[in-house]
């Protein structure tokens, strides 16, 4: 045994043993939601979900307010002055709200994007966002092209995909770029159908019923995830095998999904808010990325369209069977 | 009297170290050392057995997680080991790729799985993120995983951070037959944080995963792991020290707090695992005995505190007792006694002083009936008590010498009856003590009819010879005056002095008790000579004492003398018969005229 080491041990070990934990159980945190989506807010839900199991009680240690600005991020730059009030301790933002949010430079903020947050300039670095941003990343532009793939395993007749993309939704079109470059490596034609917010989807819908396509790709984002049972109805109604970003898609009727699964990805950003209102500094907490990705596929809705699918080619690879 | 020893033990300089403190620090330390020691080596060997258990413990869980990191990477190992089972033909492609998805959802760790046939050209590509592959692809035979998997069957990649953050590593297999070619998977490490963050040690510890340039592989904070090479040096330094340590090390963890540590090396992939546990955890049951002993101490601290305090107050209370008991001693307070009953030598020296404390007041009371006796007494008694002893000391100084003598005493005294001599003397000595007394004069001694006296000595005054010359005239005339008695009771007694003044030795002489003042002297000789010679109610004076009287009282010259043992005659005076007062009429002169001749 070695002295030095003794005294560390008598010096730490004689420390009063009630070190009080740096978790404060009696403040109210104020989280403020800022999208530019609207309500039913599922990626709200799968936060509030994450703190929840992390021992944080609404009303009581964590208090949200909403601001919901649909269709408009511009509507949302009011807010950044709302900020300036001082007791806010947390922002999180997803999706095109989070570029608004750049204005915010005194106030921890967290993200969940789709796209890279390097390239919105929003964070330095994935390891080091030396920001007051960190957050999650869905990767949605990597597995765009594997989307389409998983959709050609599914149906190797498919020659013409009909992409269903909200064009609010930030780095869309990098997301139409990687999927047309991939349609175009597997022979595939892509017949573009955008749309801009909720109000716009019927009307896209409709036009997606007559591109002539014999499939359907829907980028994730809230809105078409919001409407999604209306998607899958629509893509069952015209015998459209459809391919989706996630899960609850497909629990909705879509035939697959593929995609890190969303409700992990907002509980692991729960863990973020939670470790920041603990005192922590987003700019030392590196931005996280999905390390398992979801197949899921609708049994039902395959025999619901009524046409040639190769099943088995998705079945011993799925995650997730629906029947 | 509390002033009194108030002001006493303010003015006496307090003790540097008391009594009471030393009594109290030897007792306490005598009480607490002993317990001090007993719990230091007590803690000591606890902490050692402590630190014995929590390496094996420690070295338990870090073999552990090793372990269950090689079934991870031996799983995927085992698994791409299926892959190169079977030499490559024509038209297995498609057959290759099924079973390389099905790797893929067996194992949810590899991101791609490529598969390379014997010469090294990509054949199968699958992934999770990128488009498949199928056919002849790239040519990957210069590639290190393949060079690596031919030489060793399997090779190990090196870690690499996807962006700086993700850990990712390639692992190859070849086939036993070269034609089977090489698979080759794309794994992501992250997924070890499952293995790791299932690891618990206590209830706080944890293990680590680093690889040998010390970057972290896995930590259950996965956020570390992100944070890519940036973050590596630290885990370097841990696993720099505690791979130096043999057993468990104690060290500054990531955390920046102590943890004892100890890492174990997984020898496939070349990683580290590094077990650890909060030192405040992991000697948590040491730290509650030191606790105990500890509170032990404390408790120790205070039966010793309160039984020294007890000893040293019994030692040093009685001892202030008789401090104070002196010091109101010295006050005077003579009652005062000790009450001191703990039944030893302290008692017995209570004892002791309230005896020397009783006769002390007795002497006291002594001298504080001599002091009210004084006021009562002639100042050269009152001196001579007080200073009797100075005074009483052999000394030489100037010095009065009155010698008186009786006329006719012979006859007397053959004449006469034992009891009428002794009734005359009786009253001689009386007359004689009173003029002694009135004039502060000393007596030295009556010699049969003779006496002689001293002024001067042993108290001192201011005129000795006027004192001397008065004190002759008083004495000549109170003699007179009773001598005028006895030669009306038919009697005839005359008396003579002779005053000298000169220096004598004059002390205490004498011996076995009997002691004696007395001066000695020519000066005492030559007034013994100088009463021989005065005549029946003369006083015959020597020429000092007429010189010094010459102002007051005037002495007449009688004229040179011839004095037995004097070389030289030697002018005498005498008191004039005027200074004398007068005498009862009748007898005197007739006597005076007789008495000469019958001397």
């Amino acid at each position: 045994m070695n002295r030095r080491e003794f005294i560390l041990l008598i010096g730490g070990g004689l420390a009063w043993p009630a070190i009080a934990r740096a978790q404060d159980g009696t403040k109210l945190h104020r989280i403020f939601w800022v999208s530019t989506e609207s309500e039913p807010d599922p990626f709200l839900d799968g936060f509030r979900e994450g703190m929840r199991a992390l021992g944080y009680v609404e009303g009581k240690t964590v208090a949200f307010e909403t601001h919901y600005a649909p269709g408009n991020p511009q509507a949302l730059r009011k807010i950044v002055s709302e900020l300036q009030r001082g007791n806010i301790d947390l922002v999180v933002s997803s999706g095109p709200a989070t570029r608004v949010m750049t204005a915010v430079t005194d106030i921890p903020v967290l993200f969940a994007l789709s796209g890279d947050p390097v390239a919105l300039g929003v964070v330095k670095s994935l390891a080091h966002p030396g920001t007051n941003f960190t957050g999650s990343t869905f990767l949605s532009l990597e597995l765009a092209g594997k989307r389409v793939e998983l959709l050609k395993d599914i149906y190797p007749k498919l020659r013409k995909l009909a992409v269903f993309s909200n064009t609010d939704h930030p780095g869309e079109p990098l997301e139409w770029r990687a999927t047309l470059e991939s349609c175009r490596n597997l022979g595939i034609e892509a017949a573009y159908v955008p749309f801009c917010g909720a109000r716009d989807i019927e009307n896209a819908l409709t036009a997606a019923g007559k591109v002539d396509a014999n499939a359907l790709l829907v980028f994730p984002d809230v809105v078409t995830l919001v409407h999604r049972a209306k998607i899958a109805e629509f893509a069952i109604a015209n015998r459209l095998p459809s391919m989706f970003g996630w899960s609850e898609y497909c629990d909705a009727g879509g035939l697959l999904s593929y995609g890190a699964n969303q409700r992990t990805t907002y509980y692991r950003l729960a863990t973020y808010a939670d470790r920041i209102l603990r005192g922590e500094n987003p700019s030392d907490l590196p931005v996280m990325r999905p390390e398992k990705f979801e197949l899921a596929v609708n049994l039902k809705t395959a025999k619901l369209l009524g046409i040639d699918l190769d099943v088995s080619s998705i079945l011993f690879r799925a995650n997730k069977v629906i029947s | 009297m509390t002033d009194g020893a108030a002001q006493s033990s303010s003015r006496a300089m307090p003790p540097r170290r008391s009594l009471f403190c030393k009594y109290f620090a030897t007792l306490f330390v005598a009480a607490v050392v002993p317990l001090i020691l007993g719990a230091a080596v007590e803690a000591s060997f606890g902490y050692r057995d402590q630190r014995r258990q929590i390496s094996a413990v420690l070295q338990a869980d870090a073999r552990a997680a090793s372990d269950r990191i090689e079934a991870f990477t031996d799983g995927i190992r085992d698994q791409l080991g299926w892959m190169v089972q079977l030499p490559w033909s024509a038209g297995d492609d498609v057959q290759h790729k099924i079973d390389a998805l099905r790797l893929l959802q067996q194992v949810p760790a590899i991101v791609s799985v490529s598969l390379l046939d014997e010469t090294g050209t990509e054949r199968v590509f699958v992934s999770r993120l990128h488009l498949n592959r199928t056919g002849r692809g790239i040519d990957m035979s210069a590639d290190p995983a393949v060079l690596g998997a031919r030489a060793n069957k399997v090779w190990y990649g090196p870690v690499q951070y996807q962006r700086d953050s993700e850990p990712y590593m390639r692992i190859a297999v070849a086939g036993s037959l070269p034609a089977a070619g090489v698979a080759i998977a794309e794994v992501n490490l992250k997924l070890i944080w499952d293995v790791i963050s299932a690891i618990r040690i206590g209830e706080t510890g944890y293990a680590i995963v680093v690889d040998d340039s010390g970057h972290l592989i896995a930590h259950p904070d996965i956020s570390l792991v992100l944070r890519g090479r940036a973050s590596s040096g630290s885990f370097g330094r841990i696993k720099q020290l505690v791979g130096a340590a043999s057993g468990a090390a104690v060290i500054t963890g990531d955390q920046g707090k102590p943890v004892v540590a100890l890492s174990v090396h997984a020898a496939d992939v070349g990683w580290t695992v590094i077990a650890m546990q909060p030192v405040s955890e992991a000697f948590a049951s040491i730290r509650a005995a030191l606790w105990r002993s500890s509170i032990l101490i404390a408790f120790g601290i205070l039966i010793a505190l309160a039984l020294a305090y007890w000893r040293a107050h019994r030692m040093s209370g009685p001892i202030k007792q008789l401090e104070e008991g002196v010091e109101r001693i010295r006050t005077g307070q003579f009652e005062h006694r000790i009450k001191i009953f703990s039944g030893d030598e302290l008692q017995q020296l209570a004892l002791r002083f309230n005896e020397m404390a009783s006769e002390l007041a007795i002497s006291q009371q002594k001298s504080a009936r001599i002091e009210r006796l004084k006021q009562f007494l002639p100042s050269q008694v009152a001196e001579l008590v007080e200073h009797s002893h100075e005074l009483l000391e052999g000394q030489r100084r100037e010095v009065a010498v009155i010698f008186g003598d009786l006329r006719g005493f012979t006859a007397f005294s053959t004449r006469n009856e034992p009891d009428v001599i002794m009734a005359v003397m009786r009253e001689y000595y009386e007359a004689v003590g009173t003029v002694t007394t009135r004039h502060e004069a000393t007596l030295i001694g009556f010699d049969g009819d003779g006496v002689m006296l001293l002024v001067n000595a042993p108290v001192a005054c201011e005129q000795p010879a006027t004192q001397a010359v008065r004190l002759a005239i008083d004495l000549q005339m109170t003699v007179q005056s009773i001598a005028s008695k006895w030669c009306d009771a038919g009697h005839a007694i005359g008396f003579g002095v002779g005053v000298a003044m000169g220096p004598a030795t004059v002390g205490t002489v004498g011996y076995n008790g009997r002691l004696d003042y007395t001066a000695m002297g020519a000066v005492v000789n030559l007034a013994s000579r100088l009463c021989n010679l005065a005549k029946d109610a003369q006083i015959l004076a020597d020429p000092t004492i007429a010189g010094r009287v010459r102002d007051s009282i005037p002495l007449a010259s009688l004229g040179q003398r011839a004095i037995k043992g004097y070389d030289q005659a030697l002018e005498v005076f005498a008191v004039a018969q005027a200074d004398l007062p007068v005498k009862p009429p009748g007898s005197g002169p007739r006597r005076r005229e007789k008495e000469p001749q019958t001397h």
